[in-house]
């Protein structure tokens, strides 16, 4: 008995000591970054657009020699942790890349839902945390102080291609009807568009949310029913790709179908082929934008041909998103000179040199906001509607950033 | 008025879909007793085997409908007795065996499919594809009008083959008393890997129509797998001829409650009409499964 007793004692001791040990002595000169994103599971499309935007950010970085602190160049090393595409694995891969990879800070996941469950845990840490993706603006609402994002949330910025419908085009539609997926991004998604309707005069006929995975057949049944002119759908890549799919099965033609995110990715293009023309959608950067910066990238097109030489695709605003958000950390770091490993003190310093923050990247201005609605959320991007045309993502509007005309109304399906 | 029929046959190609995936799980289940976890991963394998085919021969993906029979009849015939180890012996739970073994192929099956052919979300075109027919005012596209004929097709061919046949009178002997069978002369273990691997071809093959329809990639399959878990529940566990009033029914409530009641109140739907049958016929609605 005694015996035993000494033996769970030395365990406990051991198990207690050794990670203070660890903690203690622990001597790096890199910083060690922790990404949590969807690696797998239904997300994995789209974590993989954020892992190639931080990717893309650590591998210039680290060709540079790393980040310069006080003239000492530091690597930067990237610890994935993958949330499976389920917010609570998102909450537990958070904590382990914390508590046992010691992570410097963390780039966030991809989706929204995610990224609400991971913020309570960098609170809980009080560790730095950006997401160069998620844009519910749910995360914004609840003022974490160690959460912030690149990407504005999609009720500021969803409703160019909508403005654009009522400005830009004529005959100027009248109606639409809306349809959304009940996640924390997509649904906001379709709210943003409600309301950037509403207040540009257009009838809503229509205002549904469905859950994920349905088959939307009968919600755009629905939808074509009340012929509206315009049909805009708040949803992720692959229920964009099927909608339109749907739409086309059942012979739906309104003068305009509008998207946010899924429409601007390479897959929605490659899976719809000739199908994605005319589709409306909005964009926070496209690579054509003449941002000229000092930082990495020296603007949008040089991120663009360096994202192309390393993964052969052309980026889009998530990727670009969530480059961005590593800038802002090394400039942050930049700012308060500190060097790897960071102390509790440093992260905290941290968060005051990324309120601070206000610097132009290839991306655009990185500014967060530090009161209201969208705390932390870089929230001052200008969205632009864009538009497949000849194969080709361009932009439409609204107004002055117009570069080409937009199409309007869109070609019945048999007249394509 | 149009708005209900067009809603109508909305339900109705829905649940043509459902059959398809939920026929070879319920042989499966009705037979074997194993409840396939990895029954949407077969219909995303399908999927995926479809696009490498299309994308390395050419051609329209229906032609490969056997082609894909014949592939995933042989793998689940190779498969079969991994699953025959872990439900026979001495195992105190072979039903929860079985479960548990087939979860661990689901989850094999996804993060192989992950591995392989990536994240990206591909996508296949028929000949069928954005093709529909016009009646009056009412739209059938024409894909899905032609899963739902597969869908009938097939479970009409397993009903003949069950019924009519020597091979199938001795399966559904096997299904009624295993060791009663057995001890006749019939081997049993034969008659299970025909079996799972019918089921295997049917719902692979199922995979390149579906994949056709929405698209493909490596988490595909979860939806399917609660398609084909709500289909036998309401059909009757093994009762195959159940499967498509289920099949019909599930459809129509999704297209129904999604036009009439609201697109976000359809899971609530199917939940509490499978939870109704659970509670008040729990041998399905025609009370002829297990």
């Amino acid at each position: 008995m005694k015996k035993g007793f000494k033996l769970i004692l030395s365990v406990l001791i051991l198990v207690f000591l050794i990670p203070q040990f660890g903690l203690a002595q622990e001597k790096r000169d890199f910083f060690k970054v922790g990404v949590v994103t969807s690696l797998s599971g239904e997300l994995a499309f789209g974590g993989t657009v954020t892992k190639r935007g931080y990717d893309l950010w650590a591998d210039t970085v680290n060709a540079l020699g790393g980040i310069e602190i006080e003239g000492k160049k530091y690597k930067v090393t990237l610890v994935y942790a993958d949330d499976q595409s389920t917010p609570a694995t998102a909450a537990v891969a958070a904590e382990r890349l914390i508590t046992q990879e010691n992570v410097d800070f963390i780039l966030g996941p991809y989706a929204s839902g995610t990224t609400l469950a991971l913020a309570p845990i960098a609170e809980k840490y009080k560790i730095p945390h950006i997401t160069g993706s998620a844009e519910s603006p749910l995360i914004w609402k609840r003022k974490f102080k160690y959460t912030f994002g690149t990407i504005p949330a999609v009720s500021l910025i969803a409703q160019a291609s909508i403005q654009t419908l009522a400005k830009d085009v004529t005959p100027k539609p009248k109606t639409v009807a809306i349809l959304g997926i009940d996640d924390a991004f997509s649904k906001f998604a379709a709210e943003a568009f409600k309301m950037s309707a509403e207040k540009e005069g257009f009838k809503v006929l229509k205002y549904d949310i469905v859950p994920e995975g349905s088959d939307y057949t009968p919600q755009v049944s629905a939808i074509k029913a009340l012929k509206p002119d315009i049909f805009a759908m708040g949803s992720h890549e692959k229920a964009a790709i099927e909608m339109i799919k749907i739409a086309k099965e059942l012979k739906f033609n309104p003068q305009a179908f509008v998207q946010h995110y899924g429409m601007t990715t390479p897959d929605f293009r490659k899976g719809l082929g000739k199908d994605a023309e005319f589709v409306l959608g909005t964009s926070v950067w496209t690579p054509n934008m003449k941002h000229q910066a000092t930082l990495l990238f020296k603007n949008p097109k040089e991120y663009a041909d360096a994202f192309k030489a390393k993964f052969g695709d052309e980026p889009e605003y998530t990727n670009a998103g969530s480059t961005a958000a590593g800038i802002a950390f090394q400039e942050a770091l930049r700012m308060i000179k500190a060097k790897p490993p960071l102390t509790q003190e440093n992260k905290d310093a941290l968060i005051s040199a990324l309120e601070k923050l206000n610097i132009m990247t290839f991306y655009g201005q990185v500014k967060f906001a530090v009161e209201g609605d969208f705390y932390h959320c870089n929230a001052g991007l200008q969205p632009v509607a864009i538009q497949y045309q000849g194969g080709k993502l361009v932009e439409v509007g609204p107004g002055k950033l117009q570069v080409v005309a937009p199409k309007f109304p869109t070609p019945s399906w048999d007249k394509r | 008025m149009e708005l209900f029929l067009q809603t109508l046959i909305d339900g109705l190609l829905i649940g043509g879909l459902i059959i398809v995936v939920g026929i070879g799980f319920s042989l499966c289940f009705g037979v074997m007793h194993i409840v396939d976890f990895a029954v949407g991963e077969w219909v995303m394998l399908g999927a995926f085997t479809g696009f490498l085919l299309v994308s390395y021969f050419g051609q329209d993906p229906m032609i490969y409908l056997p082609v894909l029979f014949i592939i995933f009849f042989v793998l689940g015939w190779a498969i079969y007795p991994l699953i025959y180890r872990a439900i026979s012996g001495k195992r105190h739970n072979p039903v929860l065996m079985g479960l548990v073994f087939t979860f661990g192929l689901s989850i094999l099956a996804k993060g192989g499919a992950l591995s392989i052919w990536g994240y990206h979300i591909q996508s296949i075109t028929t000949w069928l594809s954005g093709k529909s027919l016009a009646l009056g005012p009412i739209t059938i596209p024409a894909l899905r009008f032609s899963g739902f004929l597969f869908g009938i097709l097939i479970t009409l061919l397993l009903m003949f083959f069950l019924y009519k046949t020597k091979l199938g009178i001795t399966i559904r002997a096997t299904a009624q008393d295993r060791e009663m069978a057995s001890l006749l002369g019939t081997d049993v273990r034969k008659v299970g890997a025909l079996v799972y691997s019918l089921y295997a071809g049917v719902t692979g093959m199922s995979g390149i129509l579906i994949g056709a329809l929405f698209s493909i990639h490596a988490a595909m399959g979860v939806k399917y797998c609660t398609l084909a878990f709500f289909v036998v529940v309401l059909a009757g566990m093994g009762y195959i001829p159940g499967v498509i009033i289920a099949g019909l029914i599930l459809g129509l409530l999704q297209s129904f409650v999604g036009v009439y009641v609201g697109g976000r109140y359809n899971l609530v739907a199917l939940f509490m009409v499978m939870y109704g049958v659970l509670l008040i016929t729990p041998k399905g609605i025609l009370r002829r499964g297990i």
